[in-house]
């Protein structure tokens, strides 16, 4: 184990603080890509923080730390989603990522529509895909935090990737060239 | 033997188009990982910590002091229908016994349900 998360779970508050402070850019990157809305993503980072503090007896080392707090967070939003939701506070998939192409433009970075695409995808869909096709986690280990089977992950991840190839517009010209010579025989 | 052909070369065509959706949803969310990010500086993350220990800690004692309050309450009336009414003392045990075993069975049938 890292002889700061060491001295972290032993209780020393400095040890805790540096480990945070190291991994917070990290996190923040992480809830942005899930959540996108930088704001959102630094108000559930210290919720993520928060929990951490509370949980930290119950982390055994067998993951990487920053493992540890992407399925802390992952939750979180999870969570912070559900409680959108009582509240009736909803809003559309379309407006999910509003803020991020508003932050792209106002960088003078030009928007991507992939982005986009993954943007209009369900939390349930675009969480999973994020972790496997950008963090490179396993099924099981997205399973194991989103308490689904891997099997329903794995479905979830196939299923996004055709929706965002749709709003792509991947492979479409092939399709419709297949398509117009099955209606013409 | 044809008809095979076309099947794998068809999977393989599917195949590289999500893999062009893939690499395109890489290079976007790479784009959003060149954000830059204000980090707090050390004293902040310290006072933090400080602050979320000493709030469970006081969420803590305000449970643990509704724990025995309550058990109190309980242990308390039960003790006096034991001393005063007899018949409630009873009642109150074979009503806890039904729910002890109801919900154990309830529960258990659940359990099975959900590994079938």
């Amino acid at each position: 184990m890292d002889p700061l998360v060491k001295s972290a779970k032993e209780g020393d508050q400095l040890a805790f603080a540096m480990l945070f402070k190291e991994n917070y850019p990290f996190l923040v990157k992480y809830l942005i890509k899930i959540t996108m809305n930088p704001d959102i993503a630094e108000e559930l980072a210290q919720d993520t923080m928060a929990k951490c503090i509370q949980k930290m007896n119950l982390y055994n080392g067998q993951s990487k730390f920053s493992t540890w707090l992407i399925s802390i967070a992952t939750n979180a939003y999870i969570d912070h989603c559900r409680k959108q939701k009582r509240e009736n506070n909803w809003k559309g998939q379309e407006e999910v990522y509003r803020k991020l192409k508003w932050h792209f433009e106002s960088r003078n970075e030009e928007w991507n529509d992939a982005i986009g695409a993954l943007g209009k995808l369900p939390v349930d869909v675009r969480v999973p895909i994020v972790l496997k096709h950008y963090y490179g986690y396993s099924y099981d280990e997205i399973g194991a935090w989103l308490k689904i089977s891997p099997g329903t992950v794995k479905s979830r991840v196939h299923n996004g990737i055709l929706a965002v190839r749709r709003e792509l517009k991947i492979g479409e010209e092939t399709e419709g060239r297949h398509t117009r010579q099955r209606t013409t025989k | 033997m044809k008809k095979q052909k076309v099947v794998i070369l068809d999977n393989e065509q599917q195949n590289k188009r999500d893999l062009d959706a893939i690499h395109a949803l890489q290079e976007g969310l790479t784009k959003v990982d060149q954000f830059p990010v204000y980090t707090p500086d050390l004293q902040w993350f310290e006072i933090m910590i400080q602050t979320e220990k000493q709030n469970s800690r006081k969420k803590l004692m305000k449970e643990l002091s509704m724990f025995i309050m309550i058990a109190l309450i309980i242990l308390s009336g039960i003790i006096v229908s034991f001393y005063q009414m007899p018949v409630v003392f009873i009642f109150i045990q074979i009503i806890t016994s039904i729910f002890i075993v109801l919900y154990t069975f309830t529960r258990f049938s659940k359990k099975v349900n959900s590994n079938e």
